[in-house]
């Protein structure tokens, strides 16, 4: 019987891209509302890893996994390799956060409107509740009030990663991945992330690729190495 | 040394083949503007017939290009409206949902449309009409409908391959965004891959525009006439500006109808900037009404 408290399990999942094995095996729990770090060098699949739980491989050409992971959103437990959910569905609820950030070249207000517009929501008093709630939690609202008809492309590199956490958020997704939130910002500006994702614990159970063991050691509950293909518990 | 000498070589030999298109161009144009100038006027659109009564359909014009330049823009307008919607789609298709095997195959079968002559193009448009007027109705014959169809044969390539080539060279970033937010792959391809790739299409939907307006060989077969005044319907014969200054070009009697060729060639270009103002017009303002209004 999986224990109530998991929010992600992953049971002997190997992934390949063609012939090329990227991940062996892979094992590994993570709880409910915690910040697990997963670290390793370069080039050892962790980006990977991450998009396992959204299938974010789903497009590209020769890509497959096998094993099992499982995800429990709301009450329900889905299978993202067996793909039991559509895939928007999926990562609305499991939402990726880019190493560069990527805000679409529209306004803030069509950026952070665009995911609810996608998931049908139409009716502007909810959308715009919505938006401010989700800016909000992303430390921005108040630098971009007065401005959110300007164009999101001349925010700063911070408050542009802070846009597209936001614009994440404000679908409630329930799983935050984040895959090297910070490498593109300058210290300040990461440290204003960091902070903001330990605030979204409370919310949601966040998965951060890092390299910096630094902020490893101020931000993750739980730390994870992916290395030789294998995923193990530091 | 060697380098440095192989690089003054290489900008020499660039300012001067852009110095021998510009004066090419500019002695182009200014040659059309001295020889055409002229005969531009009411007279060379309208000939005899009151402007205003020609424009509303009640007079008819005998000695004048306005039923040329209404064929001319009905032709454009028909044939863009027609390759337009086949050749984005087929360009999605080809660079969003098509496996390998089928993008080379349905690759080669464009490079080869491309390919073919015009003239083949307009013989393929004229069986087409025999084969309809045999089969269908005695009514059909070549006509507006059957050279806008043809037209539409031949441009086909430039947008399918222009819309193709702006979607694939999309960078991949841009391509992930909005599925991690949850949107389907039509909803990636219509509100983020479309809008970001108009410019790339445009081009291409600029260069079909511009192959419409002055192809002669595909009209000359499928119905394009010297004297059938506005197009009554898509049934019927039409004039055609780049027909009339090849007729004129041909049959002119005397220096002021040389000279009302050259005005027509002046008339057909600006209707061309026209048309391509309006379609880079169109797809700005798309561009801007899809992504920057909240």
């Amino acid at each position: 019987m999986m224990e109530t408290k998991d929010k992600i399990i992953v049971k002997g999942v190997s992934f390949f891209y063609g012939r090329n094995q990227v991940l062996n095996n892979i094992h590994a729990k993570f709880a409910e509302h915690t910040i697990t770090a997963i670290t390793g060098p370069s080039g050892q699949g962790k980006s990977t890893l991450l998009g396992l739980f959204n299938c974010m491989w789903d497009e590209i050409p020769g890509a497959r996994g096998s094993g099992e992971i499982r995800i429990r959103l709301g009450d329900e437990w889905v299978s993202p390799l067996k793909k039991d959910i559509p895939l928007p569905l999926l990562r609305r609820k499991v939402a990726l956060i880019f190493q560069e950030p990527n805000p679409l070249p529209m306004s803030i207000a069509r950026n952070m409107a665009f995911p609810l517009m996608l998931a049908g929501v139409r009716d502007k008093s909810i959308v715009a509740a919505k938006v401010q709630k989700a800016l909000s939690q992303a430390f921005l609202w108040e630098e971009v009030k007065d401005r959110l008809e300007e164009s999101a492309l001349d925010l700063s590199g911070g408050q542009k990663q802070r846009l597209c956490i936001a614009r994440a958020l404000v679908l409630e997704p329930e799983v935050l991945l984040c895959d090297e939130p910070t490498s593109s910002l300058d210290a300040r500006a990461a440290g204003i992330i960091e902070d903001l994702l330990v605030r979204l614990r409370s919310q949601c159970t966040l998965l951060v690729v890092s390299h910096y063991m630094d902020q490893v050691r101020r931000v993750a509950d739980e730390v994870m190495t992916l290395q030789d293909q294998n995923l193990r518990r530091i | 040394m060697i380098h440095n000498l192989a690089e003054k070589v290489v900008l020499f030999f660039s300012w001067v083949t852009t110095l021998v298109l510009g004066l090419s161009v500019s002695i182009f144009l200014g040659y059309l503007l001295w020889k055409g100038f002229p005969s531009l006027g009411p007279k060379l659109i309208f000939g005899q017939a009151d402007p205003l009564m020609a424009v509303l359909g009640r007079v008819r014009v005998f000695d004048g290009i306005f039923p040329a330049i209404a064929g001319t823009i009905c032709l454009v307008g028909l044939s863009a409206g027609l390759a337009l919607p086949v050749g984005v789609c087929s360009g999605i298709y080809l660079a969003e949902y098509a496996g390998p095997g089928m993008k080379k195959l349905l690759g080669i079968l464009f490079d080869i449309l491309a390919g073919i002559p015009s003239i083949v193009i307009g013989l393929f448009g004229f069986s087409l009409a025999v084969f309809l007027h045999r089969h269908f109705s005695s009514r059909v014959g070549p006509c507006l409908l059957i050279s806008a169809v043809s037209l539409a044969v031949l441009v086909l390539p430039y947008i399918v391959r222009s819309t193709q080539r702006s979607l694939e060279e999309l960078p991949a970033g841009i391509r992930k965004t909005a599925l991690a937010l949850g949107a389907s792959k039509l909803q990636n391809i219509a509100y983020v891959l479309i809008p970001n790739a108009l410019s790339g299409i445009s081009s291409g939907v600029i260069l079909a525009i511009g192959r419409c307006a002055e192809d002669t060989a595909v009209i000359l077969l499928t119905g394009v006439v010297a004297t059938a005044g506005i197009p009554s319907s898509l049934l019927s014969q039409y004039e055609a500006l780049p027909f009339y200054i090849y007729y004129i070009s041909n049959q002119y009697s005397s220096r002021a109808e040389l000279s009302q060729g050259y005005g027509a060639c002046l008339i057909l270009l600006v209707i061309c900037a026209v048309l391509f103002m309006l379609a880079y017009g169109m797809t700005k303002h798309l561009s801007y009404r899809t992504l920057y209004r909240a």
